[in-house]
């Protein structure tokens, strides 16, 4: 009865004309950056940071969290129809549904993606409603070394999934660290690296990081190749699926929703890791695997499904633990904190509206890319089309105001080029930003738990492995770190590698 | 997995470039121009200048941590992921940091960083207009050459609209330099 009222309460706040603007703002932009190539959800997430000042905490982060599951319904149909995926979650998509639209079958294939994008962000929905009171009144009583060893095992999971060598991800994490420990400490107001600069004493913000690392280098490392696009020119009809269809893919949307949510949840996973292993499960599960890579259309629903129910999941430990399992949900921690918000247990009990009103805005956006999926396909196909040389110098443009705007310091927009220049040459040797950014966030956080957990155990480490919890964290992330010592490991690991950065 | 491996590579080729090509490379193990070991070595120091700082600022004990407790032990675990990298660039080799940019236009990222390195020293004596202006006509004309007639109005017309909107509208000032403009 109490998630009921809540819920009405949720709906009360989402309803509110300038949240669903904000609400429909969020989805159109997730779509668009869905659809293009090239530009992922992370980049237009850091690209929209500072606008979120500029309204209520509510607007802000329901446009945010928008733009991520908008991007997980806008992917596909760039994958289906031009055979590149518009971001990372899509990639698998690209296989059977590129073939289904090669032998005329697009209008089905963007139709169940679409509603199975759906019935997985529904499902994902219901399940946060019931399950993250539970964890936040659970999470209550976390201590110190909980919470730090619940974010080492999030950054582990998070180095062991990216892609390239390990010690390069686990580097690139460590280096994270130390950038989000720039700036005055915490308990003794000592500046650390900040080389004297005053701007440094308040650290280096996330915006001109990650504008830097996301927007600025992927725009570099783009410009490297002419993007050529060809895109399938035939009308495309039949969007709503036959019963046929149907048929086959109720069993992989089920199986995707649930795998892709429980995947979601996990620290360092993500809608990648579960879009590729519902296809491998659907793949492993058919009567005839064959078909998987020639049009199957159970391998569009399943994956499709997995990545918005993961979606959904994601916001599960943010909301819940404080903890972002993955650079998106960082990038909407910096959101929160940007307004003075901390989400976390007391969140919910707190702040119920803030809460159940982004839950609810949820619920209503995925209302609106089923519209703006479907009967407005045309208008993507058409933006398909958009001439990159003009729309790489406009994301440029962008990100300088943006950074600028966030801070109105000329500074930042300096770090945000040096940031960007940085990460282009790192992608380059094969070093990935997801780590880093993830680490940046969490470094601070992770630093203050530790020296608490340490001062109240008198400086017994022992503590971090007696508490249930924490032991259970840290026992998994030491076999994450063992795991590529291993050959047959290290394959699999290679296998599931994920690029954030798409 | 083996057609979503084959997807994943797919993407990168498209979008991203050339990191699927450096897999056949020819590696190159203890010589100068292997990327991998350059890699290793700016990590090395890096965590050698961030156990440096760590000390510094001052340990503390394990029972009551100081500033830079936490900063010493990541640059050690810098230091030792770093030498991992450099132990497996000499026994495994690496590909040659020319073949990185090889079958790319690695021009096009150089003009863009050369570009946005002068806009960042320029933003502030000249303020926003009078520096992104240049900026954009730089971009639109020198990454994949947009006709004049379409890139002159969208260098003039995108940062000054921006502008107007943030300084009038949002009531945002942005630099406006020494002459005062914007």
């Amino acid at each position: 009865m109490d998630t009921l009222l809540n819920v009405a309460h949720g709906f009360g706040v989402a309803l509110l004309p300038i949240n669903l603007l904000y609400c429909f703002i969020g989805v159109f932009i997730g779509t668009l950056v869905g659809v293009l190539p090239g530009i992922g959800p992370i980049s237009a997430m850091s690209l929209l940071l500072p606008v979120t000042l500029s309204g209520t905490p509510e607007s802000g982060i329901i446009m945010m969290a928008g733009i991520y599951y908008g991007s997980m319904y806008g992917g596909s149909t760039t994958s289906i129809l031009v055979n590149i995926p518009g971001e990372a979650a899509s990639v698998v998509t690209c296989i059977d549904g590129h073939q289904m639209a090669k032998q005329g079958r697009a209008g089905p294939a963007l139709g169940i993606a679409a509603f199975g994008s759906f019935a997985a962000g529904t499902f994902a929905l219901v399940a946060l409603m019931l399950v993250a009171p539970k964890l936040a009144s659970l999470a209550i009583a976390f201590g110190p070394a909980e919470y730090f060893s619940l974010m080492v095992l999030g950054l582990v999971v998070l180095t062991f999934l990216t892609q390239g060598s390990m010690p390069k991800a686990l580097l690139m994490a460590c280096i994270g660290v130390v950038l989000g420990l720039i700036g005055l400490d915490s308990i003794t107001a000592q500046p650390r690296l900040t080389f004297g600069r005053m701007e440094l004493i308040d650290g280096i913000g996330l915006v001109p990081v990650v504008m830097g690392l996301f927007g600025v280098a992927e725009v570099l490392l783009n410009t490297e190749q002419a993007i050529k696009r060809d895109v399938i020119n035939t009308r495309i009809t039949h969007l709503l699926p036959s019963k046929e269809d149907w048929k086959v893919s109720a069993g992989p949307v089920g199986r995707g929703t649930i795998l892709g949510f429980f995947l979601g949840i996990l620290p360092g996973g993500g809608a990648v890791v579960a879009s590729f292993a519902s296809y491998a499960l659907e793949k492993r599960l058919s009567k005839s695997p064959e078909r998987f890579g020639h049009g199957a259309i159970e391998g569009v629903a399943g994956p499709e499904s997995a990545n918005n129910a993961a979606a959904g999941g994601a916001f599960i430990p943010l909301m819940t633990l404080g903890i972002p399992p993955n650079v998106v949900m960082a990038l909407l921690l910096g959101a929160f904190v940007i307004h003075g918000l901390q989400p976390g247990p007391l969140l919910i009990t707190q702040n119920p509206g803030l809460f159940w009103g982004i839950v609810a805005s949820m619920y209503i956006g995925n209302l609106m890319l089923l519209i703006l999926n479907l009967p407005m396909i045309g208008m993507w196909v058409q933006l398909l089309k958009l001439p990159y040389n003009i729309l790489f110098p406009l994301i440029i443009l962008f990100t300088i105001l943006g950074v600028y705007c966030s801070s109105n310091n000329v500074f930042d927009v300096h770090v945000m080029i040096a940031f960007g220049i940085i990460g282009y040459f790192m992608r380059k040797l094969g070093y990935e930003p997801a780590p880093l950014v993830l680490a940046f966030v969490l470094g601070p956080m992770m630093e203050n738990n530790l020296r608490k957990s340490l001062i109240l155990s008198q400086g017994d480490l022992w503590t971090f492995v007696q508490r249930p919890i924490s032991g259970a964290c840290l026992a998994l992330a030491l076999v994450l770190l063992i795991a590529p010592l291993l050959p047959s490991l290290r394959k699999k690991r290679e296998l599931v590698a994920l690029d954030e950065g798409a | 997995m083996g057609p979503g491996s084959a997807a994943h590579h797919y993407v990168l080729r498209c979008v991203r470039g050339t990191r699927i090509a450096m897999n056949n490379d020819t590696n190159v193990k203890l010589r100068l121009s292997n990327s991998e070991l350059w890699g290793g070595l700016i990590g090395l120091a890096l965590g050698g200048f961030v156990i440096w700082s760590g000390w510094r600022i001052k340990l503390g004990t394990i029972n009551d941590p100081g500033s830079g407790y936490v900063l010493f032990y990541t640059g050690i675990l810098m230091c030792v992921f770093a030498g991992a990298i450099i132990v497996s660039a000499v026994t495994e080799g690496g590909p040659t940091l020319a073949s990185r940019w090889e079958n790319v236009r690695w021009s096009k990222p150089l003009v863009l960083i050369a570009c946005l390195t002068a806009f960042a020293f320029a933003l502030e004596p000249l303020g926003f207009l009078l520096s992104s202006i240049p900026l954009m006509l730089l971009l639109l004309r020198l990454i994949d050459p947009v006709r004049w007639t379409l890139a002159v109005p969208i260098a003039v017309l995108v940062p000054s609209g921006m502008w107007w909107v943030l300084k009038r509208l949002l009531l945002i000032q942005l630099p406006s330099g020494l002459f005062g403009i914007g």
